[in-house]
């Protein structure tokens, strides 16, 4: 279900079709993409479901202008008459000089197979229905008498996307990969009625490297854990931010870095490129490019080549993400459009001393002895031009370094800067299946209010 | 917008024996119902930046979807072609979920009589507060009942027009302050042929228009910066592009960003809460409504899942969703399996008496579907959604409603929010509103949460007010797919929640 070589030789026609209706220069993305699913619910099959999508999308350039299309209907003759009539739709806007494609000699050279990365597990088309459906049971818990549990939900997936990006100077880049997922959520109900959930998933390339089993105990586990829970005080405590949820507290920060909110003045980060606004322990690297590594990628959505690149080192602002456009519109260097797979290096602030050994959420609490373990966030959100926050939680106190009663209707609030020139410890327990890179953190003097 | 039935076939490509045949090939494994649900979208976006219209374009998407119903469980497959060949493979795919009871023999009419068979054990009796339970939803689409009735097609609409409306609002707004540095307008429309066939024979077909304007600003005074979003949508054509609207939505865009400025973070903790008119009915859309959903109720996760006909908040507050509101973002003139479009109370004068139903949770309670089987689009099955969520209005004067506060919160703008549906555990954002001291509005606030129980925050409604309000905003659930809904809400009282501050 890859891409076939009739659908490449069409997606380079639709370049030709392009400049023989007046394009000046184009760009051509094929997306394809097959998955099937297999959900269960209370330990029968619920819902089976395929799925196989195919999409063009068409950045033209006409007289100066530019415009974005896109279609599913991919026959010669539908393509003929969307790019005919594309091309004519672009005439229609205003004109900008600063649209162009990339300069050739940033764009990826390398990304011709589109197994380069080593993403796509070679046995995928060997996967049948019924390797799907019995994966999805047996990864099921809901038979096994648990008290109190009142549903699960469970769904096993796989899929094979494929990405093939040309245009008229000549870009060819590909990117194909698998993923085998698989996610349950559990609804318990406690002996005062209250009903709790949970729900914990993995994912791999690989189906060989996925953990569906290990799932409903962790799903379950973590709606145990809410029993009980209750409001603690308001004040300002340390916290640590388990590694399932600490992204969160990343991606504000990294989509600050962004050409679009920059150039518009809609990020708290403005004017930061070279100047140190976090504390020296947050060292941010993106491993855009590592071979075999969920997330990982070439290139971006303009063929752009990756780079394995410090986006922020010890607290200093490192990388804006600039595109070809917002480069000339900013007068900067451009750079990969986005961060491709940004990963948060290991520190311990001195004033804690040094630690050993794996560095996950119990040693960070060790280290700091009481706090909030924050374990999920509900809601929340952030005011992208000033980079103040406010977040539901749900975690637990913790005392001596021992986690103590679960607390939920918590709320913190911040500023992304504030919050960052507090870290005290950047953990080593990242979830490799999740593309952000972000492990247990530890930071001092944050708001909670209950 | 509804045209002729045969506008739809040809659309399509196909016919009504054919249909009949793909949903008979759909039930081959033994499925008790099957249903065909054909898309041609094509949506449009034009992007006013830096001054200028230099960005935009169109897109395209079409398919089938065919969906296969065994008791409650589904299989779904579908085709971005609608030839034969590809069709039949979906419906074969579809049909997977089956135990394979029916005969490969069979003939399509046998096929589809035994369905019809099944489906008389699919309405077991009058047990949704008495209502009759209907069964089969007959009868060609009532263009005199259109809810989205369309003067002028947005594919037919002209670039430079649309570019020139655009400039229009920029113009407008930036008359009207001089603190703006960036203005982004968007412009994003869609029109949607739909056709549905399903295998108790009914065919129904719609056009739906949907269209939004969304307009961010960035002002600057000193050093500080602040930004502010406003956006409408409507089911509406070409019309929707008035004079008054660039100069509604201009002012809305401006409106509060002085106290914006001014706006601090309060002190946190549990106070008495009032909501604004309009777009706080989006707490009401994701901390109840979610939980109102039959899907959640069928499988026991929904903190209502107990508690039909039981009273849930005070006398005098009802529910509704609602798909009738003429032009409005959550109308529908038939949900996505064909079942009409309504008005549907969930909470009447204080109790629960209706969830939100699609075929599977409504065979599953013995009701009447209520029309809210809704999907993104062909590639997913439906699933209970809500369309335009709101509370009706009370008794109370709003202005009373703020006096009767000795200390609380104010809040004029939600900005997003979460609910757990099995805890009915809720945390909304904040995007601008007050103190209220000593019953008056006083220190502008923003940036903080206001978290809750949703059960318990609709038993704490203590006052409603005599000002309903549905907000004409782009609001969008995204509940697994992404559908297009309103939701409003009068202004009320909520005694006590968490807000989240210093």
């Amino acid at each position: 279900m890859k891409i076939t070589s009739e659908e490449i030789q069409l997606t380079k026609e639709c370049l030709a079709m392009a400049t023989e209706e007046g394009a000046e220069k184009a760009r051509v993305t094929l997306n394809k993409s097959v998955m099937d699913l297999f959900s269960t619910l209370n330990g029968e099959i619920d819902k089976v479901s395929h799925c196989l999508d195919r999409s063009l999308t068409l950045n033209l350039f006409v007289d100066g202008r530019y415009a974005t299309f896109s279609t599913n209907r991919l026959s010669r003759e539908s393509l003929r008459a969307f790019v005919a009539k594309a091309v004519d739709a672009s005439k229609m806007l205003a004109r900008d000089p600063l649209r162009k494609l990339p300069d050739p000699s940033r764009c990826e050279k390398n990304a011709v197979s589109g197994d380069e990365l080593g993403l796509l597990d070679p046995s995928y088309d060997e996967v049948t229905s019924e390797k799907r459906r019995s994966t999805a049971l047996e990864a099921s818990g809901f038979g096994r008498n648990v008290s109190g549990l009142i549903s699960e939900e469970g769904e096993y997936s796989d899929s094979l996307y494929d990405t093939l990006v040309v245009d008229t100077q000549g870009l060819y880049c590909r990117h194909t990969e698998t993923s085998f997922e698989y996610g349950v959520e559990v609804t318990i109900q406690d002996e005062e009625g209250n009903r709790h959930s949970g729900f914990w998933w993995d994912a791999s390339s690989r189906l060989s490297g996925l953990k569906a089993s290990e799932c409903f105990d962790k799903a379950l586990s973590r709606a145990r854990s809410q029993i009980g829970a209750k409001p603690f005080r308001n004040g300002k405590f340390k916290m640590v931010v388990d590694t399932e949820c600490a992204s969160r507290l990343l991606t504000p920060v990294l989509n600050a870095l962004g050409g679009g909110a920059l150039q518009q003045h809609n990020s708290f980060l403005v004017d930061s490129l070279g100047q140190k606004v976090f504390s020296d322990g947050m060292t941010v690297i993106d491993k855009a490019r590592s071979v075999g590594e969920t997330g990982s990628r070439l290139f971006d959505s303009e063929g752009v080549a990756t780079v394995e690149t410090p986006v922020i080192e010890n607290g200093v602002v490192k990388e804006y993400f600039i595109n070809t456009y917002m480069s000339g519109k900013m007068n900067l260097e451009p750079t990969v459009e986005d961060v491709t797979r940004p990963a948060v290096e290991r520190w311990i602030s001195p004033s804690l001393g040094g630690k050993e050994g794996r560095l996950d959420a119990s040693a960070l609490m060790e280290l700091l002895g009481e706090g909030i373990y924050v374990t999920g966030f509900n809601g929340g959100n952030s005011n992208s031009s000033t980079g103040d926050f406010s977040f539901g939680i749900e975690g637990y106190v913790f005392k001596d370094g021992k986690i103590g009663p679960a607390v939920h209707e918590m709320l913190m609030t911040g500023n992304f800067i504030t919050l960052w020139n507090n870290l005290l410890a950047a953990g080593d327990d990242c979830r490799l299946c999740l593309s952000k890179l972000t492990p247990s953190l530890a930071f001092k003097d944050v708001d909670f209010s209950a | 917008m509804i045209n002729s039935k045969q506008y739809y076939l040809d659309t399509f490509g196909v016919t009504e024996e054919q249909l009949r045949r793909l949903a008979a090939e759909g039930l081959r494994g033994g499925g008790d119902f099957s249903d065909l649900f054909f898309e041609n979208s094509s949506f449009t976006d034009l992007l006013l930046r830096d001054g200028e219209v230099t960005s935009g374009g169109f897109h395209e998407d079409y398919g089938v979807g065919i969906r296969v119903l065994k008791g409650e469980k589904t299989g779904y497959a579908y085709s971005e072609a609608t030839d034969e060949t590809s069709m039949m493979s979906a419906a074969r795919a579809a049909s997977a979920i089956a135990d394979g009871t029916a005969s490969c023999g069979d003939s399509v009419a046998k096929l589809i009589r035994d369905a019809k068979d099944r489906a008389a054990s699919y309405v077991p009796c009058e047990n949704n507060g008495g209502r009759p339970v209907r069964k089969f939803f007959l009868g060609a689409p009532n263009p005199a009942a259109d809810r989205y009735p369309v003067l002028q097609d947005w594919r037919t609409a002209k670039t430079a027009e649309l570019s020139a409306y655009l400039m229009k609002i920029q113009e407008a707004v930036s008359k009207r302050d001089s603190r703006i540095v960036k203005i982004i307008a968007v412009l994003s429309t869609q029109t949607t042929d739909c056709l549905m066939y399903n295998s108790f024979g009914e065919l129904k077909y719609d056009t739906r228009p949907l269209a939004s304007l969304a307009l961010s600003l960035i002002f600057k005074q000193g050093d500080k910066t602040e930004n502010k979003s406003v956006s409408r949508s409507y089911r509406m054509g070409v019309e929707m592009l008035t004079d008054e609207l660039v100069q509604q939505i201009a002012d809305l865009a401006v409106e509060g960003i002085d106290q914006r400025f001014e706006a601090k973070r309060p002190k946190g903790g549990q106070m008495p809460v009032v909501m604004a008119a309009g777009a706080s009915g989006i707490l009401l859309h994701e901390a109840m409504g979610h939980a109102f959903e039959a899907d959640f109720n069928r499988k026991g996760q929904s903190i209502f899942s107990e508690k039909m006909g039981s009273r849930i908040c005070a006398e005098g507050i009802s529910i509704v969703d609602d798909a009738t509101i003429p032009g409005g973002r959550g109308s529908l003139n038939f949900d996505d399996e064909g079942v009409p479009g309504q008005r549907t109370y969930m909470v009447e004068d204080g109790i629960l008496t209706s969830y939100l139903h699609d075929r599977i949770s409504a065979k599953f309670y013995g009701v009447t579907p209520t029309g809210n089987g809704r999907r993104e689009s062909f590639r997913y099955n439906p699933i209970p959604r809500m369309r335009s969520t709101y509370m009706e209005g009370g008794n109370a004067d709003p202005e009373g409603i703020i006096s009767s506060v000795k200390k609380g919160l104010y809040v004029d703008q939600f900005a997003n929010g979460q609910v757990k549906i099995g805890e009915g555990d809720f945390t909304f954002y904040v995007k601008s509103g007050y103190l209220i001291e000593n019953g008056r509005l006083t220190q502008p606030v923003k940036d903080v949460n206001v978290i809750g129980n949703g059960p318990e925050a609709l038993a704490g409604i203590v006052a409603v007010g005599n000002d309903p309000k549905v907000d004409e905003g782009s609001w969008t659930c995204g509940k697994e797919q992404s559908v297009p809904v309103s939701c409003g809400i009068p202004t009320v009282l909520v005694k006590n929640l968490t807000v989240g501050g210093e």
